[in-house]
């Protein structure tokens, strides 16, 4: 693991070091190359994880998440180029020291053996996340969206140290490869009912769980171009991976303590979908459809079959690198115009048609179209869930038909019909920007063909 | 901080190896800094000077879809129909930059207040006409929950035109036209003049044409507030500050035809606010210019005209102030309440004012007693010189009157065609104009707001087709002329 983890340490000083005109350059070759690094760890020899060193370890659950977060460094670094131009050399210097550095604490927070550390990267990575957000957001409400994220998720991780902290006490280690092997389980006394919990509350809050959602809207909407890929791509799968983990020694508890999030997610998925149809705002509509998607992850994971385990992993992958190239789109939009109200740019693809291509694919995943891992993972999902119990089949396939409905509206409202007369002088579209969407595209319609590297231990 | 650290060491090594008193050593030196760093701390404790999270409410929003330059009638109108006509609501964030909050030289305050459909140009009509079912129907469109119904005291009493020998066969043709159109005019001969308004003198008059319905004249006070009231409760922000910038960014683009033009974007607009240097960049998709008065120099900011002249780039927006005035009289014996908004073959125009016998008015001067716009000064003179003998001729009771006040205003004169300039630029792209109207822009806004806001969000214009008064016809030197200017 320090083999990935050293390289994208030294990316700080190659960045602060770097003459000016090839910091960008630099940057983005190296993180490729630390990406391609990262591909070995593909080789998983056994059913169970790849033991590195004490503190590092890799199995087929976190290799993906490894995988993605490694491979979206660059994919940001590319995405921010535009909008940096205009400050100075330091600051952008600072800027791409953030996204390493949180890139730093993603690798670690992925690999980490250990419980504890795996908390406290899991709380360091909100600060570079908050630098982003806050200084270099677009509008006055990023102070607003910072501190909603900041706080949403400190609150929810809080209860997350103590449960850990006595959970080290009574069991004396909180090594993740030990704990999967644990005989004392948990009973339904109220005080293991609240130690459950307190295990998922942090994750609930980051995947979003529906009533703890507030704060995704407006990080996402409010955050830079870089700081929203990585929130929509990785952060949220930080809750994932940490629910999936989790669940591993909270049983038998979660049989019955699952139940009021189980209500909240599926009552949350179709309510976040249906605020997508009504949404006037791009970003704020991805925004949504993230809540919406990681609503089924939470389902997923709270009904620990295998289906369900591996259509989780799957689906975090897929709206991963979705999610990611969705809102790389809508700020390629947003750079032209200055604007992210749908209705004022219209009819995109008379004027840029290879970047309507994109929209399309991307959409097309979005709403998980066969036979791409999105359907996969939704699919999985869907099956699971029917046989934990009959008639969630009615509000999943609800969830289903509006997920298609707000994303053809999405793509409709932006690429077809007539064009707006304002937008007819935009600059057409970077090779930069067909790169970036290139390099999101590529892995979601590869994986088409091998999805077993990405459906987890379960597999 | 770190230097001075290092010198401290460095200080302490010389002093061990027992070297004499420094001179400007490093510890004055480092109490300096260390008052520099209380000093600084101090002042950030509230109460102090410095102040990094400063109270930013007066300035405009960092970022608006639409910004709308001008917060007359025009610029409101504008903004209530795109927040009308956006299909998902609360899609557009607007904003309307007006430099005076107090309205003290704006056009739409100081105006008469007519509004007729006698004009000779088709689009005019509709226009008004458009605009008096709005004025009608005030309280269906501007409706404000838990707010009191508006009053906008409108005076259905009609425009009365006066046309000599000369102007009978021109102003027989118009009728015609705004016949067509759905405007209700009737033209009358001198003597069912005499007979109908006894009180005029009809020596000149060879026919006159009266609206019987639909035309008159209202407060544009009110309409303003109305509509101000209206798009606060849905959502627009208002803003007070001068536009002093545009940042733009061009782009090379070649015509089918081969001819290469520099296309323009405005990204950014400037606002500066009052009696201050504080200035806000609102960054923006769209700016409209409703600036009335002033709308050629907010052209000009964004580049408008900057070029050869005689080419599209070389084109300016041709609206520039002119002044007018209007003169206040009482008349005892003066006309009654059936008065209509008479305008005389000499171009002088009065209505009644109120219920005791008072009257406004005044008269358009010609190209070379023009008044320097540079100030709202009213020439006494003028009424004496030039309005009051025409008025006095054609009615007779006015010959003893009383001028009680008077007031200057500007019209927003096009001085290409004399009509409005409505849609967006050809070059700069993401700007729309909605001004120049010379003096019918009151009684015409609501019916312009409309057509601006569907050019902006459907791309064309659907309800009222004003494709005649676009920007392009400066260019291409095509003179849509109205022929009844008052």
């Amino acid at each position: 693991m320090l083999k990935i983890i050293i390289p994208t340490i030294m990316l700080i000083p190659l960045t602060w070091l770097s003459k000016s005109n090839m910091m960008w350059i630099n940057s983005t070759i190296y993180s490729l190359m630390i990406s391609m690094v990262c591909l070995p760890l593909m080789n998983q020899p056994c059913d169970n994880s790849l033991n590195l060193s004490m503190l590092f370890f890799s199995d087929s659950l976190s290799t993906p998440l490894l995988m993605l977060t490694t491979w979206l460094l660059p994919l940001m670094i590319i995405a921010s180029q535009y909008h940096m131009t205009k400050e100075p050399l330091a600051r952008k210097k600072l800027y791409i020291t953030m996204m390493i550095l949180l890139q730093i604490f993603l690798i670690m927070t992925f690999s980490a053996t250990e419980l504890i550390m795996f908390y406290i990267l899991f709380e360091a990575t909100l600060v570079p996340t908050l630098i982003i957000i806050t200084r270099w957001g677009g509008q006055t409400e990023r102070l607003n969206a910072g501190i909603y994220f900041l706080f949403y998720t400190l609150a929810g991780s809080l209860p997350l140290l103590v449960a850990l902290t006595y959970t080290q006490t009574t069991l004396g280690s909180l090594n993740m490869l030990l704990t999967q092997y644990l005989t004392e389980r948990l009973t339904h006394v109220w005080g293991d009912s609240l130690l459950w919990l307190a295990f998922m509350l942090a994750f609930m809050v980051k995947m979003p769980l529906y009533g703890l959602h507030l704060w995704l809207p407006k990080a996402h909407v409010e955050a830079p171009i870089a700081g929203s890929m990585v929130l929509a791509a990785i952060l949220l799968k930080l809750g994932g991976y940490g629910m999936l983990r989790i669940t591993m020694m909270l049983n038998p508890t979660v049989n019955f303590m699952a139940y009021p999030f189980m209500m909240l997610s599926m009552w949350g998925m179709v309510m976040t979908s249906s605020i997508c149809l009504r949404q006037t705002d791009l970003k704020s509509l991805i925004a949504y459809s993230s809540v919406s998607h990681m609503a089924l992850v939470i389902m997923a994971i709270l009904i620990q079959s295998p289906w369900s385990f591996m259509g989780a992993t799957a689906l975090m992958i897929a709206h991963g690198l979705t999610s990611s190239l969705l809102f790389c789109l809508a700020n390629s939009n947003y750079e032209r115009t200055h604007s992210r109200t749908m209705i004022l740019v219209r009819g995109l693809q008379m004027i840029l048609p290879l970047m309507a291509a994109w929209w399309l694919l991307a959409s097309l995943t979005n709403l998980a179209l066969p036979p791409s891992i999105n359907l996969i993972g939704e699919l999985f999902v869907t099956v699971s869930m029917f046989s934990w119990s009959n008639f969630s089949i009615i509000l999943l396939g609800i969830n289903i038909t509006i997920t298609a409905l707000y994303t053809l509206y999405m793509l409709i409202m932006t690429q077809r019909g007539k064009y707006t007369y304002h937008i007819h002088n935009i600059k057409p579209s970077y090779t930069r920007e067909n790169t970036l969407m290139l390099l999101h595209l590529t892995p979601l319609l590869l994986l088409m063909i091998n999805p077993k590297i990405i459906l987890g231990t379960m597999y | 901080m770190f230097r001075g650290a290092l010198w401290l060491l460095a200080g302490r090594g010389c002093v061990g190896r027992g070297l004499s008193t420094r001179s400007g050593g490093s510890t004055p030196d480092w109490t300096e800094k260390v008052s520099e760093i209380k000093k600084k701390i101090q002042s950030a404790l509230p109460g102090g000077a410095w102040d990094p999270l400063y109270d930013t409410s007066h300035l405009p929003p960092e970022h608006s879809d639409v910004v709308i330059v001008g917060g007359g009638v025009l610029g409101l109108s504008v903004a209530y129909w795109l927040k009308r006509l956006e299909k998902p609501r609360g899609a557009i964030r607007v904003l309307v930059v007006d430099r005076d909050h107090t309205y003290s030289r704006a056009s739409t305050g100081l105006s008469v207040g007519g509004i007729r459909q006698q004009f000779s140009l088709p689009e005019n009509i509709q226009l008004s006409l458009f605009s008096v079912d709005f004025l009608r129907n005030i309280n269906e469109y501007l409706a404000v929950v838990d707010d009191p119904p508006l009053d906008v005291q409108f005076n259905p009493s009609g425009y009365l035109l006066l046309a000599s020998e000369k102007g009978a066969a021109i102003m027989e043709n118009n009728v015609k036209v705004q016949r067509q159109e759905g405007a209700k005019v009737c033209l009358m001969s001198p003597e069912q003049l005499q007979n109908k308004f006894p009180w005029i003198n009809t020596d000149g008059v060879a026919l006159a044409s009266y609206g019987l319905e639909g035309e008159g004249w209202f407060d544009p006070w009110c309409l303003l507030q109305g509509l101000r009231r209206k798009i606060q409760s849905l959502g627009v922000f208002f803003c007070q500050g001068e536009v002093t910038r545009f940042s733009t960014s061009s782009s090379r683009m070649q015509t089918s035809g081969g001819k290469e033009m520099t296309l323009k974007r405005i990204h950014e607009v400037h606002v500066k606010m009052d009696h201050s240097l504080e200035y806000q960049p609102v960054e923006c998709a769209l700016v409209i210019n409703a600036a009335g008065a002033w709308s050629g120099q907010v052209a000009e900011l964004a580049g408008i005209g900057k070029g050869p002249p005689g080419t599209l780039e070389g084109t300016k927006l041709p609206v520039e102030p002119r002044k007018r005035y209007v003169y206040f009289w009482h008349c005892p014996e003066g006309p009654g309440l059936e008065t209509p908004f008479m305008a005389d073959t000499s171009g002088a125009y009065f209505r009644r004012e109120g219920l005791g016998h008072n009257y406004l008015g005044g008269c358009s001067p010609t190209e070379e007693e023009e008044p320097d716009p540079g100030n709202l000064e009213v020439d006494h003179d003028f009424f004496q010189d030039k309005v009051w003998p025409h008025l006095a001729h054609r009615v007779p009771a006015f010959q003893s009157l009383k001028v009680r006040s008077a007031w200057a205003g500007y019209y927003d004169y096009n001085t290409f065609d004399q009509n409005g300039v409505v849609g967006p630029h050809p070059l700069v792209v993401n700007m729309y104009f909605a001004t120049g109207f010379s003096g019918h822009g009151l009684q015409q806004a609501p019916a312009v707001g409309r057509a601006v806001a569907e050019m902006v969000l459907k791309g064309q214009f659907q309800t009222i087709d004003l494709s005649s008064l676009l920007f392009s016809r400066f260019y291409l030197g095509e003179k849509v002329e109205e022929r009844n200017i008052i």
